[in-house]
């Protein structure tokens, strides 16, 4: 077993598991924290995207050893209790989720880009969301809740906790 | 053909401290903490006298997506849940001699062990009931569950599969439906011939029409198989209470028709079995039938625990439905003016091992081949074939898509030959308020033809044409 000790949501956590387990695994079934999904395993869907010390990651290819001592954001760290984060509330107004599967994957991945790029092109957004796949809704809504959201982020001071 | 199964005589051995200081180790999953953030959803309006169309409407669960808060089916977990794997037989057609389940069911963390044996009623299907739950002692197509195992951990229930050992007879096998209907092609379902089921509509006479039209062109489309690739692989949980009656969590679409064919496999009554659907993510025809519930259920029950399984990406390629490949050859008849007046369309549909919603694809396909255009003289032929590859079923359009694909191609080949503007001869042919349908049906709301002029004039399609 391996005892692994690394914050999430601005948590220290911690767990003692299979060396082989994933992050993915770690943060569904040990932390409880469902909102990164499984959608293939194999990294090649996105649906588990986690942000490690910023990063747009796939859960799924992490191993825990890997993710120790590191930062994990989660979609359920994103949001406070008064406040939805902007990217949320964009993908809310614009409807654009419909099964919502994808979601946690694709508006952390939009995170990461907003983070580090403000004012991004729509290019520059189809190629942060490329690793996410969406069978629902495709992506024109995504885009347009992305740079609605990036408006909202360039007026307003940061959110805390992230 | 006699199955091999030895009962794990180290199974009495394995003692409830054992048990539990193996499922200590291996830390079973903690259920679900509460949801922390405020919970008011949007409750839609009652429908008033105010038309919908043209309103914004807001999902009421949309809030709760962006948050990672929807609980889809894997997400839920249960006190003392187990995990079920179901090991595919790798191999397109064969048939069983063996299957040797002993080495995996002493492994430590194993509870239980299924195959095709000890389903009570090994059949079901939406029409045709030809499908099994876990292949009996025939192989049909590389997706075919032979067996399954229920394990304290995924990882565990994934390492048993290999364990199992299954000795197979391989067969012949047929992989191409137009091979499939040739005289001596092997049969798949023997004695059952390949072609499983057939359409034909005859509507005036296609000799005649033919005879009296001034060109005659024909052309072959084929689409391929296609998988609707949710996001969300099937999943299931399976439990039973103390009366008896099964509960399972489903992924499954249609949960009405889902209990009929649960009751008929598991050899249930209707009222002790209920199905709870929720939130899922993505259907799109896939999940319209059973796939690993019958499974659960009885593991669940050899058990005593809630058994979950969710199927990998692998498996919702090679063992859920499809769309059906179909080959369609199309004739049709015209004026040199572009006038449609005969159309003679053959459908061969590729249906898989199994029949699942292919009578309802064939309907739908042979109905609308002939595109909505008015034709006095029209014979469509249909099959379905089976063939040894992955079952062919619903699929958003049953069967719609792909003729689609054939007669407006065909419509545009046509307007080539012809030098006619592709709308111009489908203006000529479309379907009006009261035209009749291919099998006599009297249509109306139709706005077919104001709605390719308006689509062309916003197109601006006149300006771009040479």
């Amino acid at each position: 077993m391996a005892d692994v000790t690394l914050t999430v949501n601005g948590k220290l956590r911690t767990a003692s598991v299979p060396p082989e387990t994933t992050l993915l695994s770690l943060l569904r079934e040990q932390f409880s924290l469902t909102g990164a999904k499984l959608g293939c395993d194999v990294g090649d869907c996105g649906a588990c995207t986690v942000l490690v010390d910023g990063n747009a990651v796939n859960a799924c290819l992490i191993l825990v050893g890997q993710a120790a001592d590191h930062k994990v954001l989660t979609i359920e760290g994103l949001a406070t209790l008064e406040h939805l984060h902007p990217l949320q509330k964009a993908f809310e107004e614009h409807a654009s989720l419909q099964c919502g599967f994808c979601g946690p994957g694709v508006i952390l991945s939009a995170k990461a880009l907003l983070d580090e790029s403000p004012n991004p092109s729509v290019p520059e957004i189809r190629d942060a969301l490329a690793g996410n796949l969406c069978r629902c809704t495709g992506y024109t809504k995504m885009i347009e809740a992305v740079q609605d959201a990036a408006r909202a982020m360039r007026g307003e001071p940061a959110k805390p906790g992230v | 053909m006699a199955q091999k199964r030895k009962t794990g005589e180290r199974e009495q051995q394995v003692t409830q401290k054992t048990l539990h200081s193996v499922d200590e180790i291996l830390r079973l999953p903690a259920i679900a903490p509460p949801a922390t953030y405020p919970l008011e959803t949007l409750v839609p309006e009652v429908r008033q006298q105010t038309p919908a169309v043209g309103q914004r409407a807001t999902r009421p669960d949309g809030k709760l997506h962006g948050l990672g808060q929807t609980r889809y089916i894997d997400d839920l977990a249960f006190p003392d849940m187990l995990y079920a794997k179901i090991k595919r037989a790798g191999i397109a057609s064969a048939r069983i001699k063996s299957i040797d389940t002993c080495e995996a069911e002493a492994m430590p963390g194993v509870m239980a062990v299924l195959t095709g044996r000890e389903i009570p009623v090994n059949s079901f299907g939406p029409s045709l009931k030809d499908q099994p739950v876990l292949a009996d002692d025939r192989v049909f197509h590389v997706g075919d569950g032979v067996a399954a195992v229920a394990a304290v951990t995924e990882q565990i229930a994934l390492e048993a599969l290999d364990k199992i050992k299954v000795e197979y007879e391989p067969l012949p096998a047929v992989f191409d439906p137009l091979e499939a209907i040739k005289d001596g092609a092997y049969q798949v379902h023997a004695p059952n011939g390949n072609i499983y089921a057939r359409k034909i509509i005859k509507k005036g006479d296609i000799k005649k029409g033919f005879a009296a039209s001034d060109r005659i062109f024909e052309g072959s489309f084929r689409t391929q198989m296609v998988e609707h690739a949710p996001m969300e692989p099937h999943a299931a949980i399976a439990m039973w209470d103390a009366n008896g009656r099964v509960t399972i969590h489903s992924t499954l679409g249609r949960i009405t028709l889902g209990r009929a064919d649960i009751s008929r496999t598991l050899k249930l009554p209707l009222n002790r079995i209920r199905i709870v659907a929720t939130i899922v993510g993505g259907n799109f025809g896939g999940k319209n039938e059973i796939t690993l519930e019958p499974v659960l259920a009885l593991l669940s029950k050899k058990t005593g625990r809630p058994v979950k399984g969710v199927y990998t990406r692998t498996e919702e390629f090679i063992a859920t439905t499809t769309r059906h490949p179909i080959i369609m050859d199309y004739k049709t008849g015209v004026t040199k003016d572009g006038k449609i007046l005969a159309r003679e369309v053959r459908l061969v549909l590729d249906g898989g091992a199994y029949c699942s919603w292919s009578e309802t694809t064939l309907g739908k396909a042979c109905i609308l081949s002939a595109g909505p255009y008015n034709i006095e003289n029209f014979y469509a032929e249909a099959l379905v074939v089976y063939t040894n590859k992955t079952m062919t079923g619903a699929m958003r359009g049953f069967g719609a898509p792909q003729v689609c694909f054939a007669y407006e191609s065909h419509m545009d080949d046509i307007a080539a030959e012809l030098n006619l503007d592709p709308l111009d001869i489908r203006l000529m042919n479309a379907f009006e308020e009261g035209s009749l349908s291919p099998t006599g049906q009297v249509l109306q709301s139709v706005v077919l033809k104001d709605s390719l002029l308006q689509a062309a004039r916003r197109a601006g399609w006149k300006e771009t044409r040479p």
